[in-house]
């Protein structure tokens, strides 16, 4: 039964190829609700379906293509996951908006692959990820731009000796600082050496101690530590007197890092995107408070709405929502127009080339705006 | 209930207790069958993956139930097997073309196999038992929470180690390009055949030695039993089972990382083991069904929903919510979990077995033993300083009851684990024709002829009056079809067939204490040593003890050791008496001498008084009254 009606919804999407698209395009989101995806999937989800409420409240998708959501919670298992991405496609996912991590995006990848249904990854930034197939995509600036953007900056700035603090529990923590290291080499500057943490490090003086032993000593510290690493690594090393230059990744945005006080004054990191006054972004930031009373804090809603435009011009493009196609047109977007920074698949491997903005915390607990750049896909760390 | 258990005849126990553990065994398959089928017909391909999902845990948690239900020791080390599983299986069946991208530096000799998961399973399971093996000679010297704890470190260095071998694991990235292969067919099929070989193993001769250590490994070994060995044995079949479940796990999930089978499954498994209950395979099955059922159903509320004419509100962390919820719950109602510390299903006594007619005839009586001569020589322990055996020496015959009597603290308990090797003697031997016990291990002194009661009663708690007194007689190295007569025979000499289908737990005192001694009796020992077996018996139940110990000491012709200090008792049933105080022999020899002899009486009674007075001391409570009443 089910079979029958799946080919005669073949059958008729392909006799109205080309013309008008169907009545309602069906977007799957794998969303964790909690687990350790909650910090990123919950606000990522948030700005996501902000922004498809307001385009289906023109109309839909480019005005005519109503979208309907079916959200799903993975609890931040892998497991639950795979389960419900393959729920959604029965429930007629054209689209899969998967957590954002490697690992849960790669599961749903796997078996929307059979489809050719394009997913996209709410916020993975580690750029193996699209390795699955054609159509998987990132939507973050991936860890290697972020780490070549920042790298070039600190070349920029002069410095020349760098020590990597890097966890390998995780992609992420592991992957940012060796493609920082690679883009800094490429650069001209030293790889001077290496600490390695867990996740959950409660006391980091054994590496504090190394780096301050250092001969000759580093001007920069890089990290891609996150909270509760970062906060207790800052503190053993402005503790121990080391005023070293501390870099980090998009992961030091949020406001909490910021309320350390005058530890983590002068310390540069990536991110995303900045809501400079009268930008696009700022104004995403005033409608979405204006509508949820919530303050957009970090950059996952704005990308979360970004996604929902991604997808809007793929199928712009694509004229169509047959799966296969909206993957094509999605990997050959250049300069698609986004509200945190525009966005470019064609000539990657289907991460965004995408700005990447260098930051500074002042002593005050502010963000402060140091500089806006999109990597070189030349000199690019590769994956 | 009771009296139906009454009216059935002991001498079909055996036949009915095994029909009872295919019943039972059955029930948890025809359970896992029942919600299989009700998710897939209900609910189509959403309940088909739930029933998959559901299944694969179930031989996750029935393989870790495996180790823990047996040995009571939590693993939280089994996430390093399913670990192993997952990712060679996941090596060997990956397609050639996607394992040179995704794992460029591949040691050549796990390279491009493409094996089919049925080729590749055999193979992860001898894997599986490999690393068992290894691991498992560290973790199963351990017991209790030091055992836990290693698991965990287990754990956690295998967690290192799959984050460190990049070229084999992708580290903490993603490995991805496993083949989805584990389906229903494959899932329920695994599942089964897991539910099968835990059920088995738990009821087989190494299920029951491993049970019974579990319960009290010093009476574990004192019938012989090596409960490190037990615990090895357990780990091993555990963990090639747990090896195979990773396997399937990742032919689930398709892609994976270290991360994956790490702290959050592995307490999810021990969540779903301890919910349904630890000490059973039907436990595991359950705990894991009414996890997944409430989780998926839950689930479905959280995008909000109308039921019943109320709108439920979005609420994401729901799951979560009634899931902690329903531990906490069968935590505090149900400590011992759903199913409780039994197997799910029916006992040996269920009525609808009473029509098994099947016998096992009692085996017959021994041969009288072979004269032996257990002899104590200038043994010696100290504790502390206190020196609570002082250079005792003394002989015990087969065929003869020799009483061991002394006031409370003498050291006559310290004697008796001294002569079983319980305890290291710090000087002195204790010898059996010739062979000195106090140098063979613990383990083995049952095996030379010396068997042993506790004063504490200690008895395996979880098993049957039946399944007690097996463990004796399967440790005395018999075959299954040669044991259970034995155990028949014992437990019908001494009045226990009533309570054989009952667990120790529930048995009245007394009885426990007969249990006890059946037990020991079923090892056909050329020595046995009776720690206090009369005592907080009523006078009738002791004098009821007396008379079947005489009777069995006269049968079989072998030797007790009695201790206790109801000289009453000692007195009645000694022909000869050994006297202890302050950890020294103070006399020893016919019981009408010693009854005279004036330290003893100095020793019990104080300095001053004689055996006359000692007579009419009106104090039932000490005991001491009973010295020189007529035999």
């Amino acid at each position: 039964m089910k079979l029958k009606f799946a080919f005669l919804a073949a059958a008729s999407a392909a006799a109205i190829t080309g013309t008008a698209v169907a009545d309602e395009y069906v977007i799957g989101v794998m969303s964790a609700q909690s687990g350790y995806l909650a910090p990123y999937d919950g606000p990522a989800y948030a700005g996501f379906q902000f922004c498809i409420d307001e385009k289906n409240a023109a109309g839909g998708l480019n005005g005519n293509l109503k979208v309907k959501t079916i959200v799903k919670d993975t609890r931040s298992d892998i497991a639950e996951g795979v389960k419900v991405v393959q729920e959604m496609i029965d429930e007629g996912a054209q689209f899969i908006v998967s957590s954002a991590d490697a690992d849960p995006t790669i599961a749903a990848a796997q078996i929307t692959m059979a489809d050719n249904i394009p997913t996209m990854t709410f916020a993975g930034t580690a750029p193996v990820l699209t390795q699955v197939g054609p159509h998987v995509f990132g939507s973050y600036p991936a860890d290697n731009q972020q780490g070549a953007v920042l790298a070039s900056y600190a070349r920029d700035q002069g410095l020349e000796r760098v020590w990597l603090v890097k966890s390998p529990d995780s992609a992420y923590t592991l992957g940012g600082p060796e493609y920082f290291g690679s883009a800094f080499e490429s650069l001209g500057g030293e790889v001077i050496g290496e600490s390695l943490y867990s996740l959950n490090q409660p006391d980091f003086s054994a590496i504090v101690t190394n780096i301050k032993a250092a001969d000759p000593a580093p001007d920069v510290i890089v990290t891609w530590a996150w909270e509760p690493d970062f906060p207790a690594f800052i503190k053993a090393l402005r503790g121990a007197g080391v005023e070293t230059q501390v870099m980090g990744g998009d992961v030091l945005d949020t406001p909490t890092v910021r309320g350390l006080g005058e530890v983590v004054d002068g310390v540069v990191h990536t991110s995303g995107g900045f809501p400079d006054e009268g930008s696009a972004y700022a104004d995403f930031i005033a409608r979405f408070e204006k509508a949820t009373g919530t303050t957009p804090d970090n950059n996952y809603y704005v990308n979360g709405c970004d996604i929902a435009n991604m997808i809007e011009q793929a199928v712009a493009a694509a004229g169509s929502t047959d799966p296969a196609a909206v993957s094509a047109a999605m990997a050959e977007i250049k300069d698609g127009e986004g509200v945190m920074s525009n966005f470019t698949f064609a000539g990657t491997d289907r991460m965004p080339l995408r700005d990447v903005v260098v930051a500074g915390i002042t002593a005050d607990g502010k963000k402060e705006f140091i500089l806006r750049s999109t990597a070189d896909p030349e000199t690019l760390p590769k994956p | 209930m009771i009296s139906t258990a009454s009216a059935l005849p002991l001498e079909t126990h055996p036949a009915r207790l095994a029909a009872a553990n295919w019943v039972r065994t059955a029930i948890c398959i025809l359970l896992l069958a029942a919600v299989v089928a009700c998710l897939t017909l209900a609910f189509g391909r959403t309940g088909e993956r739930i029933a998959v999902q559901l299944c694969v845990n179930v031989t996750a948690v029935v393989a870790l139930g495996l180790f823990c239900g047996n040995t009571g020791i939590v693993s939280f080390g089994h996430g390093a097997f399913m670990a192993l599983g997952a990712y060679l299986s996941g090596i060997l069946t990956m397609p050639a073309g996607l394992q040179r991208t995704a794992l460029p530096n591949l040691p050549d000799f796990l390279a491009a196999h493409e094996l089919s998961v049925w080729l590749a399973l055999p193979i992860v399971a001898i894997a599986g038992l490999c690393f068992a093996a290894v691991t498992g000679s560290a973790i199963a010297r351990l017991a209790g929470a030091s055992a836990t704890i290693a698991t965990l470190g287990l754990l956690i260095i295998t967690h290192g180690i799959a984050v460190g071998a990049r070229e084999i694991t992708r580290g903490s990235q993603t490995f991805f390009g496993v083949p989805r292969v584990t389906d229903l067919t494959i899932a329920l099929g695994a599942a089964l055949v897991f539910i099968v070989i835990a059920r088995l193993y738990r009821e087989s001769r190494h299920g029951l030695f491993a049970r019974a250590a579990r319960d009290d490994p010093d009476a574990a070994s004192a019938l012989g039993i090596s409960p490190r060995r037990t615990r090895f044995v357990s780990w091993c079949l555990s963990g090639a089972l747990a090896t195979v479940a990773g396997a399937l796990y990742g032919h689930m999930l398709g892609a994976f990382s270290p991360a994956s089978f790490y702290l959050s499954l592995v307490f999810a498994h021990v969540a779903m083991m301890i919910v349904g209950g630890m000490a059973s395979v039907g436990g595991a099955v359950a705990g894991v069904m009414v996890v997944t059922l409430l989780q998926d159903t839950v689930r479905q509320f959280e995008g909000g929903a109308e039921l019943l004419g109320f709108v439920f509100p979005e609420f994401f962390g729901l799951t979560t919510i009634a899931l902690g919820l329903a531990i906490l719950l069968v935590i505090w109602l149900r400590p011992q979990g759903l199913v409780g510390s039994f197997e799910l299903g029916p006992g040996a006594d269920a009525p609808f077995l009473r029509r098994i007619g099947r016998g096992t005839k009692p085996a017959n009586d021994p041969e009288k033993v072979a004269e032996t001569m257990l002899q104590a020589r200038s043994l010696s322990k100290s504790f502390a300083g206190v020196r609570a055996v002082d250079d005792v020496s003394f002989d015990v015959p087969t065929g003869r009851i020799t009483g061991l009597i002394g006031p409370n603290g003498a050291g006559k308990s310290t004697l008796v684990n001294l002569l079983t090797h319980q305890y290291d003697a710090d000087a002195g031997k204790a010898l059996i024709n010739g062979t000195e016990l106090t140098k063979v291990r613990r383990e083995a002194v049952a095996g030379k002829g010396v068997s042993r009661s506790f004063q504490n009663l200690r008895l395996f708690r979880g098993l049957t009056g039946y399944e007690n007194v097996l463990v004796g007689s399967l440790a005395a190295g018999r075959s299954r079809q040669l044991a259970a007569p034995v155990a028949i025979r014992e437990l019908g000499d001494l009045d226990l067939g009533e309570v054989a289908g009952k667990t120790a737990d529930a048995l009245p005192y007394g009885a426990r204490k007969r249990l006890e001694i059946a037990r020991s009796l079923s090892q056909d020992p050329s020595i046995l040593l009776l720690d206090e077996p009369a005592a907080g018996m009523n006078p009738a139940e002791t004098d009821d003890l007396a008379d079947r110990l005489v009777r069995t000491s006269e049968a079989r012709g072998l030797g007790i050791l009695l201790i206790d200090h109801d000289l009453k008792f000692v007195n009645r049933l000694s022909n000869w008496i050994v006297v202890m105080n302050r950890g020294e022999v103070i006399a020893q020899g016919l019981p009408e001498d010693i009854r005279t002899n004036p330290s003893v009486i100095e020793a019990y009674i104080g300095r001053g008084r004689t055996a006359a007075e000692a007579q009419f001391v009106p104090n039932k409570t000490t005991r001491v009254l009973t010295v020189g009443v007529d035999q």
